[in-house]
């Protein structure tokens, strides 16, 4: 053997070594960097897998389509939302630049659930396994409805929200908020929705934090006839306004107006801020707070398919007594989102029992078989039946002959509670203040109850009150 | 006898290996794809027939070096295949040219050592071969190493390499002196300079490898080594001050994401899809080649990884070493001093071949962009290879 025959081999060796250490770099890379590697977000294998399954169709209350999934190819589909911008806040938008929001979120894995395979399936059927569907959800929105709620609120020209619930199940019939926009162009219009100073990506429906203004004075009616016996036959003295010792601040009657001696209800269905601020401090804060949590205000409300930004009531000092008296008529530090109101009115149309929000019925698998049922829940009692029974009494004269007169319907016995809530910039007269209503008919045997915030839309009494006029004809239509 | 069995079980291994992605292909498309099977059936065909020709004229040879390359063509064309069957049928084609070639050669070629004197001649056509690309190149995945005759294009630095192997063995035959050193030395910093002008780093970094390799085992010398990658050193320092192309490529190397949109893009998806597949990968037809760049021929060895798993790359590595270890095996054995170093040459090419281009899609190395032997895309890298294995197995003849 000559030299070179040992030089050969020492060659061999080395080799040897750099082939060991390309496997030991190959472990290291995979065992210590694999997991972030293969997690990093630009990784397109993630979003290529889930497109395996192509997304299910959400469908209204009757059946119809308002989404659309198209596969483009094997790791891509296309998402088309065909119900039109009265939907994108309750559907919202699947997307793998700017992530998922509204139901596309909470029913992802629903709408993602492919059917399960065995081994021998995959043999059997291989067609199915890769044309694989996910669940549909079918919704409790009445298109029609819903459509007729977003036209309103365009039309006014102003932000607001729309909410209509069944009071008896807890069906949420229309979730309206304006503006909106168009989920099908994201990419292209990310930058003006981002930059609009309107915010349209926001649902106000369920996120909006307003002052409640009058419409709150309903949950100040419960909390008085709970804990102040015969309030109800009690006559108060109205001047008009109210003064406070040790303050210069008055709390005035819209338009500074006097109705003299009054009852609860005349000064239910006339809208007296001096009685309800007046009926505040004699409730104290503490059992208001108390009667506004037992309505959810300050609590997570369980719901179906969304999330509700939860509704403010503050704790004031006992010495406050301006910010006190100002919580009776939902003013004061009180934020309340449209739907925590819905769920006011629709509480008082069904007997005082709150009912689970819900959003979505049925889940459906891409046969067209029902896979579940969501059950009606109700989250509990919140004032008696008597009581709510009264309320609604008073809330009828609101329509007959008190403030909302403007959301009578012929035929239809409407219940109402409007509001026109002082904000910010109402207060330093930069703009009208929010107007508000909320309602439900008929009042023997409730079917819808609504909320309808219009933002600076001035009082509840007009610009509201239409609208839900409106939204009852055509829900009885 | 015992090497006969060993021979038997590979060639049954490399048929199991061959249905078994074959089979999966076929179960793969909807209605099932008979085009796989014929395919296993051809490529078993050939490799066989390659196989019991060496065997039956050739016993002295050695018969590793087919089957290896067998099973490297098996995950090669199974892997173009799954990506896009045009590209497979012509692999196919370029896979049965290269094996004609192969056995062509060791039918053909009359003995070895009477080519140790064309020592001029394989120096003009290196440098022709070498500086064509640099004149009349054109610019292909990023480095301008591709010539274009007439309706053929080809990589003319892939034919230099088999030059440049045979003049280092002629020349490096007779060393006596410090002095016959001279002249090798000019040819191969001439060479290296071409391929850092075509941008082709990859080509010089294997030149570099072959030349140190045959330098020292002609030599004996390990301090010629130590000087050659103090040169070396230096080399990549004014390189990477001079050419911007080359600081390109230690950035990326570096952090591939840090200009993920541009330049670390391809190493980055590399990255990503063999860190995705996982131990033992997504299963083929499950994961997604077409999201890696060039996959069929630089990045084959990703694809390879995210379907098939670390598992399979580990196996595919240790192969190529063995395939490695089988030609310098021929080397060892041989008398003849030009036989030998020639041997030596081009099992080092293939070598070294494998540690770039593996060592830089896992992000180890610089990446630079050349083919896997063999499992890549590419009809010159193709023949190449099997032309420089043609040429070994000669060799092992005469062992």
């Amino acid at each position: 053997m000559n030299d070179l025959s040992i030089n050969i081999k020492k060659v061999l060796i080395i080799f040897l070594f750099l082939f060991l250490a390309l496997i030991s770099y190959f472990s290291y890379f995979v065992i210590v960097k694999g997991e972030e590697v293969a997690n990093n977000p630009r990784n397109q294998r993630l979003a290529a897998k889930r497109n395996a399954v192509l997304r299910g169709t959400i469908y209204d209350r009757d059946g119809n389509a308002l989404t659309k999934s198209i596969r483009v190819d094997r790791s891509t589909q296309k998402r088309e939302y065909i119900g039109g911008l009265a939907f994108t806040h309750i559907i919202g938008y699947n997307s793998t630049k700017y992530g998922r929001t509204g139901l596309e979120e909470t029913y992802d894995k629903e709408l993602m659930a492919g059917s399960e395979f065995s081994f021998l399936d995959r043999f059997k059927d291989s067609h199915k396994l890769k044309n694989q569907v996910g669940n549909s959800i079918k919704l409790t929105i009445n298109s029609q409805l819903q459509n007729l709620a977003y036209d309103q609120l365009r039309s006014t020209g102003k932000n607001g929200a729309i909410v209509a619930i069944n009071p008896k199940n807890g069906e949420i019939l229309a979730l309206a908020s304006n503006p909106s926009y168009d989920a099908n162009n994201l990419e292209k219009d990310w930058q003006a929705i981002t930059s609009d100073s309107n915010k349209p990506l926001i649902n106000r429906a369920l996120s909006g934090m307003y002052p409640p203004g009058s419409t709150f004075k309903v949950i100040t009616t419960v909390s008085g006839l709970e804990n102040l016996e015969g309030l109800d036959y009690k006559m108060f003295n109205d001047t008009g306004k109210l003064t406070f010792k040790g303050t210069n601040y008055t709390l005035k009657n819209y338009g500074g107006s006097a109705t003299g001696k009054i009852n609860l209800e005349k000064a239910f269905y006339k809208s007296v801020n001096t009685y309800f601020g007046n009926l505040a401090m004699e409730l104290t804060n503490r059992k208001l707070k108390n009667t506004a949590e037992k309505f959810y205000f300050n609590q997570k409300i369980e719901t179906e398919g969304f999330f509700i930004n939860p509704s403010k009531f503050p704790e004031i000092a006992s010495s406050d007594i301006t910010n006190i008296a100002q919580s009776g008529i939902g003013q004061s530090e009180i934020l309340a989102t449209p739907m925590q109101m819905a769920l006011v009115a629709s509480t008082i149309a069904n007997d005082g029992v709150m009912m689970k929000p819900k959003l979505v019925s049925e889940i459906i698998s891409s046969e067209g078989e029902t896979l579940k049922v969501i059950p009606d829940e109700p989250l509990g009692r919140v004032t008696s039946k008597e009581i709510a029974d009264k309320i609604t009494g008073y809330m009828r004269k609101v329509v007959t002959q008190g403030t909302g007169t403007a959301a009578s319907v012929s035929g239809i016995e409407v219940c109402g509670k409007t509001g026109t809530a002082d904000h910010a910039r109402s207060i330093t007269n930069e703009a009208a203040a929010h107007a508000w209503f909320i309602g439900f008919a008929p009042q023997d045997d409730p079917q819808i109850a609504i909320a309808i915030i219009v933002e600076e839309g001035g009082t509840g009494g007009t610009t509201a009150a239409r609208i839900a006029k409106q939204i009852f004809q055509g829900a009885f239509k | 006898m015992k090497g006969k069995r060993w021979e038997s079980r590979l060639l049954i291994a490399t048929y199991v290996l061959c249905f078994a992605m074959f089979g999966s292909l076929y179960l793969l498309k909807e209605p099932y794809d008979t085009g796989a099977v014929v395919m296993a059936v051809i490529i078993c065909l050939l490799f066989t027939y390659g196989y019991i020709i060496i065997r039956k004229f050739f016993p002295d040879g050695d018969k590793f070096i087919i089957m290896f390359t067998a099973v490297f063509a098996v995950i090669g064309i199974a892997t173009l295949y799954r990506i896009d069957t045009s590209v497979a049928i012509k692999q196919v084609v370029w896979y049965t040219i290269g094996m004609t070639g192969f056995i062509a050669l060791v039918v053909l070629l009359p003995d070895l050592k009477s080519f140790g004197k064309y020592k001029y001649f394989f120096m003009i056509m290196t440098l022709i071969f070498m500086g064509m690309a640099t004149f009349i190149g054109q610019e292909k995945n990023g480095s301008k190493n591709w010539v274009a005759l007439g309706p053929i294009g080809f990589q003319p630095s892939e034919f230099g390499k088999i030059f440049f192997c045979a003049y280092l063995a002629s020349a490096l035959k007779d060393y006596k002196k410090f002095k016959d050193l001279i002249q090798p030395a000019v040819i191969v910093m001439i060479s290296l300079l071409f391929m850092v002008l075509q941008t082709d780093l990859g080509s010089a970094l294997i030149f570099f490898g072959i030349a140190i390799t045959m330098l020292y085992i002609s030599t004996s010398k390990s301090k010629y080594v130590v000087i050659c990658f103090l040169l070396l050193a230096v080399g990549a320092v004014i390189s990477y001050k001079l050419f911007p192309h080359v600081r390109v490529r230690v950035n990326i190397w570096l952090n591939p994401w840090s200009d993920y949109d541009n330049k670390g893009y391809q190493l980055a998806q590399s990255l990503m899809a063999i860190a995705t597949g996982g131990f033992l990968g997504s299963g083929i037809g499950l994961g997604y080649p077409e999201l890696v760049p060039v996959q069929i021929s630089d990045f084959i060895f990703s694809v390879i990884v995210e379907e098939l798993g670390i598992i399979v790359g580990f196996g595919i590595i240790i192969l190529y070493f063995l395939l490695f270890y089988r030609c310098m095996r021929a080397a060892i054995f041989v008398q003849d001093r030009f036989s030998q170093l020639l041997a030596v040459g081009y099992s080092t090419m293939i070598a070294c071949q494998v540690l770039v281009i593996i060592g830089g899609v896992i992000g180890a190395i610089p990446l630079t962009g050349i083919t896997l032997p063999i499992i890549s895309y590419g009809g010159t890298s193709m023949l190449t290879a099997f032309f420089s294995l043609g040429i070994i197995q000669k060799i092992s003849e005469d062992a």
